[in-house]
């Protein structure tokens, strides 16, 4: 037996259990008068059925596959298997591979004499985890339907199940939100072992691949991330916000204040585009198109270090993206400043460019600084733009034709590529990763609390 | 009084007007330049990709006689009409055939005439029609990545002299690249296709999509219609928000620690890309699903409430079907962003190269935006007009799914 005829036995024995309280409640009906419909009744015997062997199922699967491998090991072909931890595993897990049918021969040939004990022990647990899942249905399932009679309020039972249902739906944003954190902090602690925070946080440093050779991990400057966040700086929030700010806004205070209706109703979706179009496209396009570009107009200028990875062109492209997002964010700021003091700098004889650049610019500054405080945020957090478009070489330089590095870029390359999982190099992404989530975080916090006071203030 | 106002000297006020207004048309101008030139960049880059890519919807190919009784092919016609007849033509020597055919009629810097395309082409005909066999014949073929560059733009000297004899003897014609929309990741550009990509998008999608929509409408639901102002939704509401706002590759991390080093789940598999890709989106439905859910006029819920109805009936019978042409839209906007989504479907490992197309979730597999980074790392120029052409069919699927949005917002959203 396994586990999918199981769940098919449960999902039966669920559909069975709703039929016989459906029939059972209208029968009663005949002849009383019941509090709930015979639906409410059919669903509260499924509900009863199906939830909890689900459940079980589902905690069991994981469990089980972990019984497994400890049955297995001890097996004497089991312990026969070589000590090191990284030939076990993958012998172990070839051998569970070829047991499911996966694959047909593995390439150790130990894993081919372990096949015949995983199926066993498979075949073993899933006897149990499966018996106790059907056993918990029709135990679950009886309980619901001896309580079917004409006074019963099987409705308010099948509403409470829903209402559980409900919670458990919008807990998972919370666990979510605790997973990122978890595990982000769990292997940053680790990499914090054998790099000191100091050393991370503070270094002009970042050359991970030093760090393979064993008697080099942890040796100090290789893991200097302030090359990586100056990268990340120089592009994200200087030359992408030195493009989209001024074109952003414009477009905003044109569109809201000087154009055609129906400019508008056309212009403004196809500016949307803009944020739609997926990123991988802009990465290409900044690597094909627009770096080749920039590199000549350096050498052009005389820039005899200008490179084919410049920060400008990553920067630029990205400058792209963010426009859309500053364009609306404008958008809702300037028409949230009341018309009455637009009417007022009007009526006072100021020109409409006098009025939007003296009165509702610095009405709207608040929301604006919110709305750019965001675009900077996404802009750091974008992965595809640099990782096809800049370099992997960490510089200090605000030279805008050289090559710079930034996180994203750092977490794809030191997480793509085979090594192991507990070297200080894979670590290091988690670390990476973890800042950013914090500076992102941070970000977003203070721009939805200006974003949120400004709105106040004119309500 | 009235006399103030002459002795102020006209022209000067003049001048200043003058320059008020001109400042104010500079103004108008400026931002019309803004519009102008953001309209202008997405036509750039929309015109780049096309003109890059249109042409790797196409493939030239190449008429070569064969004459296969006198060719080295052991190849017997019985065989061929078997169920196992693929087995049998890949086993076949069909590559030597094709250089000794190429080098026979062209000359001998034909014989990377052909590639992996016009060997598979070759073996598809073959089982088509088995009697070829025993007879010579003229096959149309596809031409190798070089030349089939070189015949749309400009290579190196001898690819181009190759062409042009082909081109003279009307031994070149260009055919609609079929094999690109059924095929799968290859090593010879000529011979790669997206089906697989795709078909690993659909099953990553799917996963998404079974996950995240009904978790997020319930979600959604539970906060706007049952939940009590108190910490825990609270909580919920700001962690909401936030996750809507953390970069995609924070999702991939998790991904990583969570779903393949915790849970051992296959690595690259359409699953674990999906699940990471429902934690991302879900954020997006509630948000979605919460402002669809509110502008639900509050007399419908008194309506129902007055007759009778449970809150639970109210919500699920009336307030929520109502709400549903909204949830949707937002649904397939969050669904439109999660299928261009690249980098944390790369921390997962979907990056691998894979030649077969996933035959299920836990398969390896790949998707077509990490398909496109893939091809734009090689170095072979034959991948510069299949990675854009796979991005004008990314782009495609993108404008199709926002065009539903918007025609599900325009057709069923009700104003009240």
């Amino acid at each position: 037996m396994n586990l999918t005829i199981a769940l098919a036995a449960v999902v039966a024995i669920t559909a069975i259990a709703a039929w016989l309280g459906f029939s059972r409640a209208s029968r009663l009906r005949g002849s009383t008068r019941l509090h709930s419909l015979p639906v409410y009744h059919g669903a509260y015997a499924a509900l009863w059925a199906a939830l909890p062997a689900l459940l079980f199922l589902a905690i069991w699967s994981p469990v089980q596959s972990q019984l497994v491998t400890q049955a297995v090991l001890a097996t004497p072909e089991g312990r026969a298997l070589p000590a090191f931890d990284m030939q076990r595993e993958s012998i172990l897990s070839e051998a569970s591979e070829i047991a499911a049918g996966q694959r047909d021969a593995g390439f150790n040939p130990e894993s081919a004499g372990l096949v015949p004990r995983f199926l066993e022990a498979e075949s073993r647990f899933a006897t149990i985890g499966g018996g106790i899942a059907i056993l918990l249905t029709l135990a679950a399932a009886a309980f619901a339907l001896r309580r079917t009679n004409a006074q019963f309020r099987a409705r308010t039972g099948v509403e409470r199940w829903l209402m559980a249902l409900l919670i458990a739906a919008s807990l998972i944003a919370i666990l979510t939100t605790l997973g990122i954190v978890l595990s982000l902090m769990f292997e940053s602690l680790r990499f914090f072992k054998l790099v000191p925070v100091g050393d991370f946080l503070f270094g002009t440093q970042w050359s991970p691949q030093t760090a393979l050779r064993a008697d080099q991990a942890g040796s100090s400057g290789a893991f200097g991330s302030i090359p990586l966040f100056w990268g990340t700086i120089f592009i994200g929030a200087i030359i992408a916000m030195i493009v989209a700010i001024p074109l952003g806004l414009m477009s905003a205070i044109y569109l809201t204040q000087y154009a055609h209706p129906r400019f508008r109703s056309w212009m403004k979706p196809i500016l949307e585009i803009l944020a739609g179009v997926p990123t991988v496209v802009y990465g290409y396009f900044a690597a094909l198109t627009v770096a080749p570009r920039v590199r000549d107009l350096g050498l052009s200028l005389g820039m005899t270090s200008a490179s084919s990875e410049s920060a400008l062109a990553a920067g630029l492209v990205m400058g792209i993206m963010i426009i859309p997002f500053i364009s609306s964010m404008a958008d809702d700021s300037i028409a949230a400043v009341p018309q009455a003091m637009r009417d007022g700098s009007l009526a006072m004889g100021a020109t409409k460019s006098e009025t939007i650049r003296r009165v509702v610019l610095p009405a709207a500054l608040p929301g604006v600084v919110g709305g750019v405080l965001l675009a900077v945020s996404r802009a750091i957090g974008e992965t595809m733009i640099v990782v096809m478009a800049a370099g992997l070489a960490a510089n200090l330089t605000a030279n805008p034709f050289a090559s710079v590095t930034t996180v994203t870029t750092q977490i794809v390359q030191l997480l793509t590529g085979d090594q192991e999982f507990d070297s200080a190099k894979t670590l290091a992404a988690f670390a990476l990763g973890l800042a950013l989530f914090i500076i992102t975080l941070v970000l977003n916090l203070i721009a939805l609390t200006v974003v949120r006071r400004y709105r106040e203030a004119y309500e | 009084m009235s006399s103030a106002a002459p002795t102020r000297p006209r022209h000067s006020s003049d001048t200043r007007l003058r320059k008020r207004y001109a400042a104010e048309r500079r103004f108008r101008f400026a931002g019309l330049f803004a519009v102008g030139l953001s309209a202008l960049f997405l036509a750039f880059l929309l015109f780049d990709m096309s003109w890059k890519g249109l042409s790797g919807f196409t493939q030239y190919q190449a008429a070569v006689p064969i004459d296969f009784p006198r060719s080295d092919l052991i190849l017997d016609p019985a065989a061929l009409k078997g169920g196992d007849a693929n087995d049998v033509v890949a086993g076949a020597d069909l590559e030597g055939v094709l250089v000794k055919a190429a080098v026979a009629t062209y000359g001998a810097d034909a014989d990377e005439l052909f590639g992996t395309g016009a060997i598979r082409s070759l073996g598809r005909q073959l089982i088509r029609d088995p009697e070829l066999l025993g007879r010579s014949a003229t096959l149309w073929l596809p031409v190798g990545s070089k030349i089939d560059v070189a015949a749309k733009r400009d290579s190196d000297a001898a690819s181009e002299k190759l062409v042009e004899q082909l081109q003279s003897k009307h031994a070149l014609k260009r055919t609609i690249n079929k094999d690109f929309l059924v095929e799968s990741d290859a090593t010879d550009p000529s011979a790669v296709g997206i089906w697989g990509a795709l078909k690993g998008t659909f099953l990553t999608i799917l996963v998404t999509i079974v996950l995240a929509f009904p978790v997020g409408v319930l979600a959604a639901v539970y906060l706007e219609e049952f939940a009590t102002r108190n910490r825990w939704t609270d909580a919920i509401e700001v962690s909401i928000n936030n996750l809507a706002a953390v970069p995609s590759i924070i999702f991939g991390l998790l991904g990583l620690a969570v779903f393949l080093n915790v849970m051992h789940l296959p690595r690259s598999a359409p699953l674990v890309g999906g699940l990471t890709l429902a934690l991302m989106t879900m954020p997006v439905i509630v948000i979605a699903g919460r402002n669809a859910l509110t502008s639900v006029p509050p007399s419908i819920r008194d309506a129902a409430l007055g007759v009778g109805a449970s809150k639970m009936q109210v919500v699920f019978h009336h307030v929520l079907p109502l709400a549903l042409p909204g949830i949707l839209t937002g649904t397939i906007i969050g669904m439109a962003r999660a299928l261009g989504e690249t980098a944390p479907l790369l921390m997962i490992g979907m990056r691998a190269f894979i030649a077969a197309p996933p035959s299920g979730i836990t398969d390896s597999a790949t998707v077509l935006p990490v398909q496109i980074f893939l091809w734009s790392d090689e170095v072979n120029r034959g991948f510069v007009e299949k990675t854009s052409a796979a991005i004008i069919v990314l782009l495609l699927f993108m404008l199709v799914m926002n065009g539903l949005a918007i025609y599900l917002r325009n057709r069923f959203e009700q104003r009240w």
